[in-house]
């Protein structure tokens, strides 16, 4: 990839675009930081107003490369270090791709922000959903247009805090609370497999640019071995399947479903679930070396569009059934990723992201029409012999209806094999190191009472 | 020079007017606004310092307590030194202001300004007898904390963890400063034993037991003070870095390491905040370490800067558990206790410096973990993955913490009439340290080029004392030569 001049009216639209959520973000959390929110009417213009003006620099600023095709650029914004051995840059890749996501994002972000607005009216806890919503339009933007694994990640590590504390958002039920932590659990995978693939890079390639990953160029084949780029692209494809719930780690979604409906919405029907396919879709260059890893893209895709597409029809809860049913989507575009229908990707991702955004939104009123769940099911219900009944026998398509309910007895069988050795391991350890201070003085004295231990 | 001197003085009397007016008949709560109007004085007094180039280049040297040529620089403040001392100052008045009423004494504001000395003066030498003195004052005075009967238990863990280490220290240094020993034997066996003194100071594994258990069940306000400015790592630059081989700084990186991961894997599943406190100090000090015996001037430059953020953040941190337990008492891990509407300050505090500590984007943490990411992975890969579990798993524990802590469903208040809100100046407090985490992490260049400048400084000391060694020792081939050098 050869990276264009940096162009001058380009450079400042996305300072704008990115400029305008952070200072939203600033604002916001300075007041909450010093308890003093401002009025509901002031965070909801602002955050409008923000999300707006992001938006329309954005779209001027893919229309300006539409027009004026400068190649990909690279464009700086200054660096929090710099040495001879390298630094930490704040850069951004800009291409039609980047620019047309970031845009997107900008745009969907302003229609939840403008519906949140009425939605969350009186909520106790209005001012800290705007905040972590700027978070994620931030987190999401740099996302969208990192130009170094650092920025990357920042982005990364945004979208995940955001999306576990409004899952957390109302936060006095203990379900809510737990299912954050779970979701970050997740979440933390991702940031891990996602920075050991910069890791790799780092001390295979000497350098944290992106261009060498998204570029596709010359440089970047020669640069990376064929083992070298599947070990980053498999890296990259954990990070991606964390992110954006593919198998074997999908029952998160259901549980992130805990948060208000507008973040639901725009996390886990249109954005941040996609920001996998997202980074895939900029890795395709890398994945085009790694043959192995395109094909456990595929395969991972395919898997789980089956196993969402069947589980999705015996929710028992709207925004369940519309988790799996965005999941369903999710792998397919991953398919098509991994097939090499990079453009069909990207149209099937935007397209989808929208209109799962609207479904999302329009739930609690179709909900409030029909007066619950049951009724609506009982209105919609399939009615006749379909063709699972045709295909299956009685008993298969029950158990089959078990392991969708149950959504593949995932969270069960991953508390088995992970959590739980995780914890017994930890605990026993735990034990030891008392153990060690215990043989320094077996007999040991109660502990402290509650309140009464005197700390300067 | 002289003018240098009046500022070290006068930052070396604040902690010292603290002390002496703890002997007078003062009030506990006048003492106090005494010790905070002192400390703030202290972080001016050290910013000046700080930002002013002939305060931070100043150094009396003497020959009486070291038996290499030139002498040592018994008093000093440079690049390195510079950075710490607003560092220190900052951490007493972190101490100092958000104690809580109820714990507040004279006697503890006295031992709270005297560590503080202790630990400026230990960041203002590099003559190791003098870091030995200061050391063993230093360990005397975190006893002296525990001294009452319900800490006997910790007490007598430390006396064994700390005293081993002191002795190790002393005959490390009685060594080093012995004439002739330089490039022989016994300069390698004085090494080691500094080495594993800083390491039982630190609380690298193996020789962490002591960490968890003074958290959890002795004092946290004496532990903190005590262990957040991090005098092992001080040792660590000045003593061990410039001296030791390339062979022994990978073997403290590589226990350094173990120690991250595993203190943050044992924080995730603890049920006491305060033991999950302690494994997160395990945690945050041993990456410092670990940055610190990189010989990349920019990984030790990430080491230099983690250690200034995790000091603060996890200071800070472990402040905020102390004052829930002044109003909740002993805070269990295993349940919800709720309170973020009660105190939505405390809880965005304690989100915000737990994050830093975890190295999360926009604090300084992140400067720092990429910078030792950055530095470390050429030379040590596995550094790189280390530092990715480590922080990931510190990330889960903080989240895990805060969730506990602040959310779920509030426990009933006693009496409607009980408040529990903060007060303003812990209020205050916490947003401060809150903003200067956040703001050197938005804009960290000063502080970044500063830490780069005194790594580059401790690898050309480095460089030098091994080129210097290099023609007297024994029979040392090129390739050794290389392998010392990098």
């Amino acid at each position: 990839m050869t990276l264009g001049m940096p162009s001058v009216p380009l450079t400042v639209l996305v300072l704008i675009g990115v400029g305008s959520p952070t200072l939203l973000l600033a604002a916001l959390g300075a007041a909450s930081m010093v308890n003093r929110p401002l009025p509901e009417r002031w965070t909801g213009l602002l955050a409008a107003s923000s999300m707006a003006v992001a938006c329309a620099a954005l779209l001027v600023a893919f229309a300006v490369y539409g027009i004026t095709r400068p190649g990909t650029q690279l464009l700086s914004y200054g660096a929090w270090s710099t040495s001879h051995e390298g630094g930490i840059a704040i850069e951004f890749l800009v291409d039609r791709l980047s620019l047309a996501f970031a845009a997107l994002s900008t745009a969907i972000a302003g229609v939840v922000s403008a519906f949140s607005s009425r939605y969350l009216h009186r909520e106790s806890g209005y001012n800290r959903y705007f905040v972590l919503l700027a978070m994620f339009v931030v987190g999401m933007l740099l996302v969208a247009l990192a130009g170094n694994v650092a920025v990357l990640f920042m982005g990364w590590e945004l979208v995940g805090l955001s999306s576990a504390l409004l899952v957390g958002f109302f936060h006095e039920r203990p379900a809510a609370v737990s299912n954050a932590f779970r979701v970050i659990s997740v979440y933390r995978i991702s940031d891990a497999a996602l920075l050991s693939a910069a890791v790799l890079l780092r001390h295979v390639a000497g350098t944290g640019s992106l261009s060498l990953l998204f570029g596709g160029s010359a440089a970047s084949a020669t640069t990376l071995s064929a083992t070298n780029a599947t070990f980053i692209a498999v890296l990259l494809i954990v990070a991606v399947g964390c992110k954006s719930a593919l198998l074997p780690v999908s029952s998160w979604l259901p549980r992130a479903m805990e948060g208000p409906t507008p973040s639901s919405a725009v996390y886990y029907g249109s954005l941040s679930i996609h920001a996998g396919c997202f980074l895939l879709l900029r890795a395709a260059p890398l994945l085009e070396q790694a043959p192995a890893a395109r094909l456990l893209a595929g395969v991972l895709g395919a898997t789980t569009a089956v196993f969402a597409g069947i589980t999705t029809r015996v929710q028992s809860d709207v925004k369940s059934s519309l988790a799996y049913a965005s999941l369903t989507q999710v792998g397919l575009i991953v398919v098509e990723i991994a097939i090499g229908w990079y453009t069909i990707a990207f149209i099937h991702l935007a397209g989808h992201a929208c209109f799962r955004l609207l479904q999302f939104l329009s739930a609690p009123n179709v909900l409030h029409d029909l007066h619950g769940l049951e009724e609506a099911m009982r209105d919609h219900s399939p009615a006749g012999r379909r063709t699972w009944t045709i295909l299956m026998s009685d008993r298969a398509r029950h158990r089959l209806f078990l392991l969708a309910l149950e959504r593949g007895f995932l969270d069960s069988t991953l508390d088995r094999i992970v959590v739980e050795p995780f914890h017994r391991g930890a605990r026993l350890l735990a034990r030891v190191d008392e153990w060690l201070c215990g043989a320094v003085l077996p007999s040991r004295r109660p502990a402290p009472s509650d309140g009464g231990d005197r700390d300067e | 020079m002289n003018e240098a001197l009046v500022w070290l003085a006068a930052l070396v009397a604040l902690p010292g007017v603290v002390i002496i007016s703890s002997f007078l008949r003062i009030g506990a709560e006048p003492l106090r606004r005494l010790a905070v109007t002192s400390a703030i004085a202290m972080v001016v007094a050290s910013l000046l310092v700080v930002i002013s180039p002939p305060l931070r280049n100043f150094s009396i040297q003497t020959s009486l307590l070291t038996s290499m040529p030139g002498g040592e620089e018994v008093i000093r403040v440079d690049t390195l030194s510079a950075a710490l001392l607003p560092f220190t100052a900052g951490l007493w008045l972190l101490t100092v202001a958000v104690t809580p009423r109820a714990s507040l004494d004279r006697r503890g504001m006295r031992r709270t300004a005297l560590a503080t000395l202790i630990t400026l003066a230990s960041f203002l030498t590099e003559s190791a007898v003098v870091l030995l003195a200061l050391s063993l004052v230093s360990v005397w005075t975190f006893l002296a904390a525990l001294s009452d009967p319900a800490h006997r238990h910790q007490r007598r863990v430390v006396a064994v963890y700390l005293g081993v280490s002191t002795l190790l220290f002393a005959i490390g240094v009685a060594m080093l400063v012995s004439p002739g020993v330089q490039n022989t034997t016994l300069e390698t066996v004085a090494l080691w034993c500094i080495v594993v003194a800083a390491l039982m100071r630190k609380g690298i594994v193996p020789f962490h037991a002591w960490v968890p258990e003074v958290f959890d069940h002795g004092r946290l306000g004496p532990a903190i003070l005590f262990n957040a400015p991090q005098v092992g790592a001080y040792i660590t630059v000045v003593l061990i870095v410039p001296r030791a081989s390339a062979e022994m700084l990978r073997i403290i990186a590589l226990l350094a390491l173990g120690t991250a991961v595993y203190g943050a894997a044992l924080a995730l599943v603890q049920t006491s905040a305060r033991r999950a406190c302690g494994y997160l100090f395990m945690s945050q000090s041993a990456l410092v370490m670990a940055g610190l015996d990189c010989t990349s001037v920019t990984a030790l430059a990430g080491g230099l800067l983690v250690w200034l953020s995790a000091g603060l953040a996890f200071a800070g941190l472990a402040r905020c558990v102390l004052v829930l337990e002044a109003r909740r008492g002993r805070l269990d891990l295993t349940t919800y206790h709720g309170g973020y509407e009660r105190m939505p300050v405390l809880a965005i505090s304690f989100l915000a410096m737990g994050l830093a500590c975890t190295g999360f984007p926009g604090t300084l943490g992140f400067v720092g973990q990429e910078l030792l990411v950055d530095g470390a992975v050429d030379m040590f890969p596995v550094m790189g993955f280390a530092v990715v579990i480590a922080s990931a798993l510190t990330g889960l524990a903080v989240l895990r913490m805060y969730f506990s802590l602040f959310c779920g469903r509030p426990e009933a208040l006693a009496h409607p009439s009980l408040r529990l809100g903060l007060q303003p100046r812990e209020a205050w407090t916490f947003v401060a340290l809150v903003t200067v985490l956040i703001g050197l992490g938005i804009a960290p260049r000063p502080l970044v080029d500063s830490r780069f400048d005194a790594s580059e400084e401790i690898l050309r000391l480095r460089r030098e004392r091994i080129s210097h060694q290099l023609p007297g020792g024994p029979s040392r081939s090129p390739k050794v030569h290389a392998s010392l050098v990098r």
